[in-house]
C-alpha cells in the first residue's frame, strides 16, 4: 500500500513550482513533506489528490495509478486530505461534516433514500454510528449538533481530520494540520496523529511546526523552490546542510522583510 | 438589394455595439453582468420619444436629456443595488446578478405604467433624409448610428489608454484592491463606470428608436439579452471584442431575414450565447484564463 | 351546506400557488448544488406544450401526457446540464437564460405543432375531464349538493394539494440522506466535496435533471389547468418569477421557495392594488433581498431554532411524564 511520487513536474505559465519530484511513502509510515513557503508542498498534495494534474510525471498507490483520475475516485482509491485553509462545510453540524466524509463507501441512491428502503436504514444508522466514534476520537463528541462555522479553529482542524478518516483512507494527507494551533492542541494533535497511526493509516505530513514533524515523522522529505533537496530520518535531516541553508536562508529574507 | 441590407446589418451591428459597449466596460471593471442594461437603453429610447414627439422638442435635446436620465439611473443602480453587496462577507458572486436581474424588471414595469404598454412611434423629421446611390438608398439615420459607434469606441479606447482617469480605470479593472492601496479612489471610479456605461445605454436607445421608428418597454429586454450575447462572442470586457461582436450579430440577424427565416432572427444572439459558452468560453477575442489555481 | 363554502375562484387561487410551490421546488433542487438556472420556464414550456400537444392532438390519456411532459423536460435537462457543467455561476445563469429564449423563439415559430404565437387553447383540462370521468362511474356534483364548477374546482385543488404533498416530501426525504447531502456539500465548496469522495458530475447532473423535471411537471400540470398555453406564458418574466420564490423565501432549505411561491402568489390576490404593481415590487424585492438578506426569509438557521425549540418542548414533556411517572411510583 505504499505510494509512489515518480519525477513530478508541475509548470504553471512560466512557473516552476515542482521539478523532477520522485519520493516513496511506505505503508504505516508518518510521512513529512517540509520546506519553506511557497516550496510546492502543497501543489504535491493537489497533484496527488488530482485537483490538478502533473506536466510530467505520475503518482502510484499501492500499484494504482493514480494520476489522470478524478479527485473522488482517489478517494475511493483509499487516499483522502485535509486542506491547508480549512474548507469544512460551514452550514453542516459537526455530525454532518463526518457523514459527507463517508459518501464513497456508502451505496443509497435516490430511489432508497425517497422509499425509506430497509438498507438505507440500516446504513444510516452505520453512518451516524461511525462518524460519533470518529468524532469521539478526535475529541469532538460533545459538538456533534453544531454547526461547523462555529467551532474554534483548532477544532475545526480536528474535524476535518475527522471527516477525511470517515472516507476510510489507507493514506491521509495532512496539510498543515498544526497551523494557528496552540500547544497545547499542538499537543493533542500529535496524540491524535499517533492515534491514526496505530490504526494503520499511513500518513503524508506537511508541517511547519519542527519540533512537531521531528518527534512524529519516521521519515522526511525537503522541498526547496519545486525541488526535493534532502530525504531522510528526522536526525538526517537536521544535520543536513542543504536543509539548514534553505532554511537559514529563508530566516534571513525573514529578518529582512 | 443585398447591398442595401449589408448596410441595414451594419447600422443594426453598430447599435448592438454600442449597447455591448455598455455591458462590457462594467464587467470589464466590476465583473459583473448589469442585466439592467437593456432596460436603462429603454428609458434612453423613451426620452428621445417624450422630448421629441409628446414635447416637441428639438433632437439633439433629446439627446441631452436621454443622457442624463440614463446616467441618473446609472448612478441609482450603483448606490442602491450594486453598492450594499459589494465587501459584504457571505454574499455569492450571484448576487449581483440577481440584484441587477431585480433592478431591470423594475424599470420595465415603470416604463409600463408611464408610457404604456403599447408601441410608440419615433419619427422625426431627420429620419426622413435620404440619399440615393444608384438603386440604393442610405438614411441619414443609418450613417449617423455607425458614425457615433465608431466615435465611441475610438472615443473609449482612447480614453482607457491615454488618460489619467482611463488609466484608473484600467487599475480598478485589473485588481480593484491594489487600485485602492495605490491611492485610486475606487468608489468614484466604479460609480464613473457604471454612470457612462449607462450613458452609452441611453445614447444607444435614442439611435434604435430613429431607426425602427419604434419604441416599447419588452426592447429593453430583447436588446439587453442580445447586449449579453454579443459580449459573450466578443470576449467579457474587450471593448474591440464588443464591436466586433455587435457587426457580427447585426450582420447575420439581417442575412437570416433575406434567407427568408426571419422567425428565428431572435434566436441566433441566443443560440450564440450557448455555442459560444460551450465551445470557447472565453469569447471570440478573449484570452484563455490561465490554469487556476486551486 | 358544502355549496356555500365552495368558492371556484380562492380554489382556483389556491391551485395556481400550488404549481407556483412546485415550480419553486423546481428551482430549489437546482439551486441545492450551488447551480442558478434561469430556463426553468423553458423547461416549464417544454411540459406544458408536450402533454398539451399529446392530448389534444394524439389523444393520449392527460396522465400520460403530463409524465410524458415531465420526462421529455427532465431529457432535455440532462442534455443541456451536461455540456453547461463546465460553466460557473454566472455563466451558467446566462447560458440557460439562452436557452430558455431559444425554447420560446422555438414554440413561437413551430406553428405547424404549436400554433405560434397565438398559443393552444381548449387543452383537455383535469377537472373537467376528471368530472365526466366520475359521471361515468355514476357520480355528480349535486350528489353531494354542489354546483358542476363547484367540484371540478375542487377535485383540481385536491389533486394539485396530494401532488405537492407527494413531491414535497419525496425531496424531503432526499434530502436528509446520502444524495442530499452531496447536494449541499457541492454548493457549500465543490472542489472539498470532490476531495471527500463525491462524483460532482453525477449530482450536478442529477439535480439539474430533476429541477428541469419538476418544472416540466409543473408546466403539464400547468397547461392542464388553464386549459390555455402560449409561448408568452413562458418568457423571461416566468423565469424571474421562479427565480424570485426562491429568492424571497430562502434557497437554503426547501420551507423557503415553498414559502415564497406562497405568499407571492397570494399577495396580488388579496391586496387588489398590490396586483397592478406586482412585478415591480418583485423588482425592489430582488433588490432588497440581496442586500439586506441574502440567503432568503427562512434559513438555515431559523430550521435549527424550531426544530432545537421542539426537541427541547419535548424533553421538557418527557421529563415531566418521567417525573410523574416515578412519583405515581414511589
Amino acid at each position: 500500500m505504499a505510494l509512489e511520487v515518480k519525477n513530478i513536474t508541475k509548470r504553471f505559465g512560466g512557473i516552476h513550482a515542482l521539478t523532477d519530484v520522485t519520493f516513496r511513502v511506505e505503508e504505516g509510515e508518518v510521512f513529512g513533506l517540509i520546506g519553506p513557503n511557497g516550496a510546492g508542498k502543497t501543489t504535491m498534495f493537489n497533484i496527488i489528490t488530482s485537483m490538478f494534474p502533473p506536466t510530467d510525471g505520475e503518482v502510484v498507490f499501492s500499484n494504482k495509478r493514480l494520476t489522470g483520475k478524478k479527485p473522488y475516485e482517489i478517494t475511493k482509491e483509499g487516499v483522502c486530505r485535509t486542506f491547508q485553509n480549512i474548507r469544512l462545510f460551514p452550514d453542516m453540524t459537526v455530525l454532518e461534516n463526518v457523514t459527507v466524509g463517508e459518501h464513497c463507501r456508502t451505496k443509497s441512491g435516490v430511489f432508497a433514500s425517497v422509499f425509506r428502503l430497509k438498507s438505507q436504514k440500516v446504513e444510516e444508522e452505520k453512518i451516524k454510528t461511525k462518524a460519533r466514534e470518529l468524532l469521539q476520537l478526535v475529541g469532538l463528541g460533545k459538538y456533534e449538533d453544531t454547526f461547523a462555522d462555529n467551532l474554534a479553529y483548532g477544532q475545526q482542524r480536528r474535524l476535518e481530520i475527522a471527516r477525511a478518516l470517515a472516507s476510510d483512507p489507507a493514506l491521509l494527507l495532512l496539510d498543515e494540520p498544526a497551523a494557528g494551533m496552540n500547544e497545547k492542541e499542538t499537543n493533542d494533535l500529535f496524540d491524535l496523529i499517533q492515534k491514526i497511526k496505530k490504526l494503520g493509516i499511513t500518513i503524508l505530513l506537511i508541517e511547519h511546526d519542527m519540533p512537531l514533524v521531528m518527534r512524529i515523522c519516521d521519515r522526511i522529505a525537503v522541498l526547496n523552490f519545486g525541488e526535493k533537496i534532502a530525504q531522510g530520518t528526522p536526525d538526517e535531516i537536521k544535520n543536513d546542510p542543504h536543509v539548514i541553508e534553505a532554511y537559514l536562508g529563508q530566516e534571513e529574507e525573514d529578518e529582512l522583510a | 438589394m443585398i447591398l442595401e441590407q449589408l448596410i441595414n446589418g451594419l447600422t443594426l451591428g453598430s447599435i448592438y455595439a454600442i449597447v455591448a459597449l455598455g455591458y462590457t466596460l462594467v464587467f470589464g471593471v466590476l465583473g459583473i453582468i448589469n442585466m439592467a442594461h437593456g432596460e436603462i437603453f429603454m428609458f434612453g429610447a423613451f426620452m428621445g420619444v417624450v422630448i421629441t414627439h409628446t414635447l416637441q422638442l428639438p433632437l439633439a435635446l433629446a439627446f441631452v436629456v436621454a443622457i442624463a436620465v440614463t446616467a441618473l439611473l446609472g448612478l441609482f443602480l450603483e448606490l442602491l443595488a450594486l453598492r450594499p453587496l459589494r465587501g459584504k462577507k457571505g454574499v455569492s458572486h450571484l448576487a449581483p446578478l440577481i440584484s441587477t436581474i431585480g433592478v431591470s424588471i423594475f424599470l420595465e414595469n415603470l416604463a409600463h405604467h408611464f408610457f404604456g404598454a403599447g408601441n410608440r412611434p419615433f419619427n422625426t423629421s431627420f429620419s426622413e433624409i435620404s440619399v440615393q446611390i444608384g438603386s440604393v438608398t442610405i438614411y441619414a439615420v443609418q450613417l449617423v448610428i455607425f458614425a457615433i459607434a465608431v466615435l465611441l469606441m475610438v472615443g473609449l479606447s482612447f480614453w482607457l489608454s491615454k488618460t489619467k482617469a482611463g488609466k484608473a480605470l484600467r487599475a480598478c479593472a485589473e485588481n480593484l484592491e491594489a487600485a485602492s492601496l495605490l491611492g485610486v479612489n475606487t468608489k468614484k471610479m466604479i460609480m464613473m463606470t457604471v454612470v457612462i456605461a449607462s450613458a452609452m445605454g441611453g445614447i444607444a436607445g435614442i439611435l434604435v428608436g430613429m431607426a425602427f421608428n419604434s419604441v416599447t418597454p419588452q426592447m429593453g429586454l430583447t436588446m439587453g439579452l442580445k447586449g449579453l450575447a454579443i459580449i459573450i462572442l466578443g470576449g467579457m470586457g474587450s471593448v474591440r471584442g464588443a464591436m466586433a461582436g455587435g457587426l457580427i450579430l447585426g450582420l447575420s440577424e439581417t442575412m437570416i431575414v433575406v434567407f427568408g427565416e426571419s422567425g428565428y432572427r431572435d434566436a441566433i444572439a441566443f443560440i450564440a450565447i450557448i455555442v459560444i459558452l460551450l465551445v470557447r468560453p472565453q469569447g471570440l477575442f478573449g484570452q484563455a484564463a490561465p490554469e487556476a489555481r486551486r | 351546506m358544502l355549496a356555500e363554502i365552495i368558492n371556484p375562484y380562492y380554489l382556483q387561487v389556491l391551485s395556481f400557488i400550488l404549481i407556483n410551490i412546485i415550480l419553486g421546488v423546481s428551482i430549489y433542487i437546482t439551486l441545492s448544488t450551488g447551480q442558478l438556472s434561469l430556463g426553468h420556464a423553458g423547461f416549464m414550456s417544454i411540459g406544458a406544450y408536450t402533454s398539451a400537444i399529446l392530448t389534444l392532438n394524439y389523444d393520449f390519456p392527460l396522465v400520460v401526457g403530463v409524465i410524458l411532459g415531465a420526462l421529455l423536460a427532465g431529457i432535455v435537462g440532462i442534455l443541456i446540464g451536461i455540456p453547461t457543467l463546465r460553466l460557473q455561476g454566472v455563466y451558467l445563469a446566462i447560458a440557460t437564460l439562452g436557452f430558455g429564449e431559444v425554447v420560446r423563439v422555438l414554440f413561437i415559430n413551430w406553428e405547424s405543432l404549436t400554433q405560434g404565437a397565438i398559443g393552444i387553447s381548449s387543452i383537455p383540462h383535469f377537472g373537467r375531464e376528471l368530472v365526466t370521468g366520475l359521471r361515468d362511474t355514476g357520480f355528480t356534483a349535486d350528489m353531494i349538493g354542489i354546483r358542476n364548477n363547484q367540484l371540478i374546482s375542487l377535485l383540481v385543488f385536491i389533486i394539485l394539494l396530494v401532488i405537492t404533498v407527494l413531491l414535497i416530501t419525496f425531496f424531503v426525504r432526499q434530502n436528509h440522506s446520502r444524495v442530499g447531502r452531496a447536494f449541499a456539500a457541492i454548493k457549500m465548496d465543490e472542489n472539498a466535496a470532490e476531495a471527500m469522495g463525491i462524483n460532482i458530475t453525477y449530482y450536478k447532473v442529477l439535480a439539474f435533471a430533476q429541477g428541469a423535471m419538476v418544472a416540466g411537471f409543473a408546466g403539464a400540470l400547468y397547461a392542464h389547468v388553464t386549459a390555455y398555453i402560449s409561448p408568452s406564458d413562458f418568457a423571461y418574466h416566468r423565469a424571474v418569477e421562479i427565480l424570485i420564490f426562491a429568492v424571497f423565501g430562502g434557497s437554503e432549505v426547501i420551507w423557503g421557495p415553498i414559502f415564497g411561491a406562497t405568499f407571492l402568489t397570494a399577495m396580488p390576490e388579496l391586496l387588489r392594488e398590490v396586483s397592478e404593481y406586482r412585478y415591480m415590487i418583485y423588482g425592489i424585492i430582488l433588490v432588497a433581498m440581496m442586500a439586506f438578506r441574502p440567503q432568503g426569509l427562512i434559513d438555515h438557521e431559523m430550521i435549527y431554532k424550531i426544530k432545537s425549540r421542539k426537541k427541547k418542548k419535548k424533553k421538557v414533556e418527557d421529563d415531566k411524564k418521567e417525573r410523574n411517572r416515578h412519583g405515581v411510583g414511589s
